[in-house]
C-alpha cells in the first residue's frame, strides 16, 4: 500500500497528532473551530481515500442532518420556539446546538477514518510492543492467522464439494447452516492442531527464555523530532487560549459565541495550523516531486 | 496482596473518581473523553494481569486461533447483525476462564476493526466484547453449571441482549447524543434492541450447533498435548 508523507513519519508522531486532533475536536464546540476541523480532516481524508473518500463524505451528510434534527427532540431548552408538538417546544437554539453536535460527530468520523488508514496494525504493535509484549505478539499472530484460516476454509469447502458434500445456491437454509458448521468444525480442529505445531516451534526457538527484542522499522528522525516539538507547542498554545476563555461558546438557553478577533485569533491560527500538518506535509511532497520532475 | 489486585483497587478507588471529577470540568463533548479514559482504566488491570502471567507459547497460539476464528466469524458472514463472533468469544471464556475470555473479546474487537475500519466506538466495542467473554467465563466457572448446548444457548442469548448489546449501545450515547439524560439513554438503548435480539438469536444458534463440538475439540487438544500442565508437562 502506498504511504502518504504523514504516514511515513514515526508512529508515535502519528499517534500524538491524532490524540490531539480528536481530543480538541471533541472539546471545542466553537462553530469556527468546528468548521476548521471539518475542513482539515475532510481534506486529509480525501487525500487518503480518493474517490471512495468522497463517496463516504457524501454518505455522512444524511447522518449530519439526522443528528441535527434529532437534538431539539431530546433538548427542549432555548428561548426562540419554532413550533410545538405534543406540548414540547422545538427551539431554534437547540437546532443550532444540534448543528454543533452533528459537526462534532462528523469530525470524529473523519479523524477516526484517517487514523485507521495511518495507524495500521504494524504501527500499533511497534508502539506497544515493548509495553505489552504478549498482547502485541497475540495481535500479530491474529493478523497473520486471519488470511491463513480463510484460505484453509476455502480448501475445506473445495474438498467437500468435490466429494459431493458441497452446498449449492438452491440448497435449503438448514443444509447451508449444517454444512457451514461442519466446515467451521473442521477448520477449528485443523487450526488448533496447527497451533500446537506453531507453539512447539516457538518453544524450540527459545520463546520465553529471555526478554524478547523486536524489530523496529521506524526510527525517530530529525523531521520527527521537529514535528513533535511543533505539535506540542501548538497544543500548548491552543490549551492556553482555551483556558483563557477565548473559545467559550454557549448554545442553550441563549446563544453566546465568543468572537474570534485580535489576540484571540492566535489560538485559532495555532489550532488550524496543527490540524493542517498532514495536509501541508503531503502538499510539500507533491510540490517537491513536481519540482524534481521538471528538472529532468 | 497480588499486584494485579493492587492495580484494580487503585483504579476503582482513586483513578476513576478522579477522572469523573476532572472530566466534569471539560467543555463541549468532554464526556466522550471521560468515557474513553474510564474504559481504558478499567481494561488496563486485565491486560496487566495477562502480561504478568507471562503466557506460554501454547496458550498464546491457541488463544490467537480462537480470536482469529471470532474475527472471521465477524468479517466473513455476510448477513448484517448476524455474526458468530460473540458465540466464539463466549466459548473461549467458557473454556479458558473469565480473564482469558476478556482478553479474547477485547482483542477480537480491536483486530476486526482493522478490517472494518476503526471508529470512535472502538473502546466501547473492546469493553463490551471483553465483558461478554468474561461473563461467560464466570457463569461456567468450576463446572457448577453443566455445559449443555441449550444452557449455553440461553445464556448466550440473554447475555447478548441484556449485557453485551446494551454495553455496545452506550457508545451511541457518548458519540451521537448532545447530552446525557434519561431520554437520550432510553433512545439509544431502545434503538439498539432489535439488533441485539438478532445478534442474540445468532449467538444462541451458534451455541446450539457449534458449542459442544468446539469445547470438545479444545478439551481434546488440552488432553492430547497436556496444555493444563504447562509448558514442561509435555
Amino acid at each position: 500500500m502506498k504511504q502518504d508523507a504523514f504516514s511515513k513519519l514515526h508512529p508515535a508522531v502519528n499517534l500524538l497528532f491524532f490524540i490531539g486532533a480528536i481530543a480538541f475536536g471533541v472539546l471545542l464546540q466553537h462553530p469556527v473551530y468546528l468548521l476548521a476541523g471539518i475542513f482539515a480532516s475532510g481534506a486529509y481524508y480525501l487525500f487518503l481515500n480518493g474517490r471512495k473518500g468522497l463517496k463516504n463524505i457524501l454518505l455522512m451528510i444524511p447522518l449530519f442532518i439526522f443528528v441535527t434534527l434529532f437534538n431539539p427532540i431530546v433538548n427542549t431548552r432555548g428561548v426562540t420556539v419554532l413550533f410545538s408538538y405534543l406540548d414540547r417546544p422545538y427551539t431554534l437554539e437547540a437546532l443550532i446546538y444540534g448543528v454543533a453536535v452533528a459537526a462534532t460527530f462528523v469530525l470524529m468520523l473523519l479523524w477516526f477514518g484517517c487514523c485507521g488508514r495511518v495507524l495500521t496494525g504494524d504501527k500499533f504493535t511497534c508502539l506497544f510492543g515493548n509495553l505489552a509484549p504478549s498482547l502485541s505478539l497475540l495481535l500479530v499472530m491474529v493478523f497473520r492467522m486471519i488470511p491463513n484460516l480463510l484460505q484453509k476454509a476455502k480448501q475445506i469447502i473445495g474438498v467437500r464439494s468435490s466429494i459431493g458434500k458441497g452446498t449449492a445456491e438452491k440448497s435449503s437454509l438448514k443444509d447451508k447452516l449444517n454444512s457451514g458448521m461442519t466446515v467451521m468444525g473442521i477448520l477449528t480442529s485443523w487450526a488448533l492442531e496447527g497451533s500446537i505445531t506453531t507453539s512447539d516451534s516457538m518453544r524450540s526457538r527459545g520463546y520465553g527464555t529471555a526478554k524478547r527484542t523486536s524489530f523496529m522499522i521506524y526510527r525517530m528522525t530529525a523531521t520527527d523530532w521537529i514535528l513533535s516539538a511543533v505539535m506540542l507547542v501548538l497544543i500548548s498554545v491552543v490549551i492556553f487560549f482555551a483556558a483563557s476563555g477565548s473559545m467559550n461558546v454557549q448554545f442553550l438557553p441563549e446563544r453566546d459565541i465568543t468572537p474570534i478577533k485580535g489576540f484571540n485569533a492566535i489560538g485559532f491560527i495555532a489550532y488550524f495550523g496543527y490540524l493542517l500538518i498532514p495536509t501541508i506535509l503531503n502538499i510539500r511532497e507533491v510540490i517537491q516531486w513536481k519540482f524534481s520532475e521538471s528538472k529532468i | 496482596m497480588k499486584k494485579s489486585n493492587v492495580a484494580m483497587l487503585t483504579v476503582f478507588l482513586a483513578l476513576i473518581p478522579l477522572t469523573l471529577f476532572l472530566g466534569d470540568k471539560l467543555p463541549g463533548k468532554g464526556y466522550y473523553i471521560t468515557g474513553v479514559l474510564i474504559i481504558i482504566e478499567l481494561s488496563v488491570p486485565f491486560f496487566m494481569a495477562f502480561e504478568k502471567r507471562r503466557p506460554q507459547a501454547r496458550e498464546l497460539v491457541v488463544l490467537a486461533v480462537m480470536i482469529a476464528l471470532a474475527v472471521i466469524g465477524r468479517v466473513a458472514i455476510p448477513i448484517p447483525h448476524f455474526k458468530a463472533a460473540f458465540a466464539i468469544i463466549m466459548l473461549t471464556g467458557i473454556a479458558f476462564g473469565p480473564e482469558t475470555g476478556f482478553i479474547a473479546g477485547a482483542i477480537t474487537a480491536f483486530a476486526s476493526n482493522f478490517f472494518y475500519g476503526q471508529g470512535a466506538y472502538m473502546p466501547w466495542q473492546m469493553m463490551a466484547y471483553g465483558a461478554g467473554g468474561m461473563l461467560a467465563g464466570f457463569v461456567f466457572i468450576r463446572n457448577k453449571i453443566p455445559k449443555k448446548p441449550w444452557i449455553m444457548a440461553v445464556i448466550g442469548f440473554l447475555s447478548v441482549v441484556f449485557w453485551i448489546g446494551p454495553l455496545l449501545d452506550t457508545s451511541h450515547i457518548f458519540i451521537m447524543m448532545p447530552e446525557i439524560n434519561i431520554s437520550t439513554v432510553t433512545a439509544s438503548l431502545a434503538s439498539g434492541f432489535p439488533v441485539n435480539v438478532s445478534q442474540g438469536i445468532c449467538t444462541a444458534l451458534m451455541m446450539l450447533l457449534f458449542g459442544k463440538p468446539l469445547l470438545e475439540k479444545l478439551d481434546r487438544v488440552k488432553m492430547k498435548y497436556g496444555m493444563t500442565e504447562g509448558e514442561n508437562g509435555v
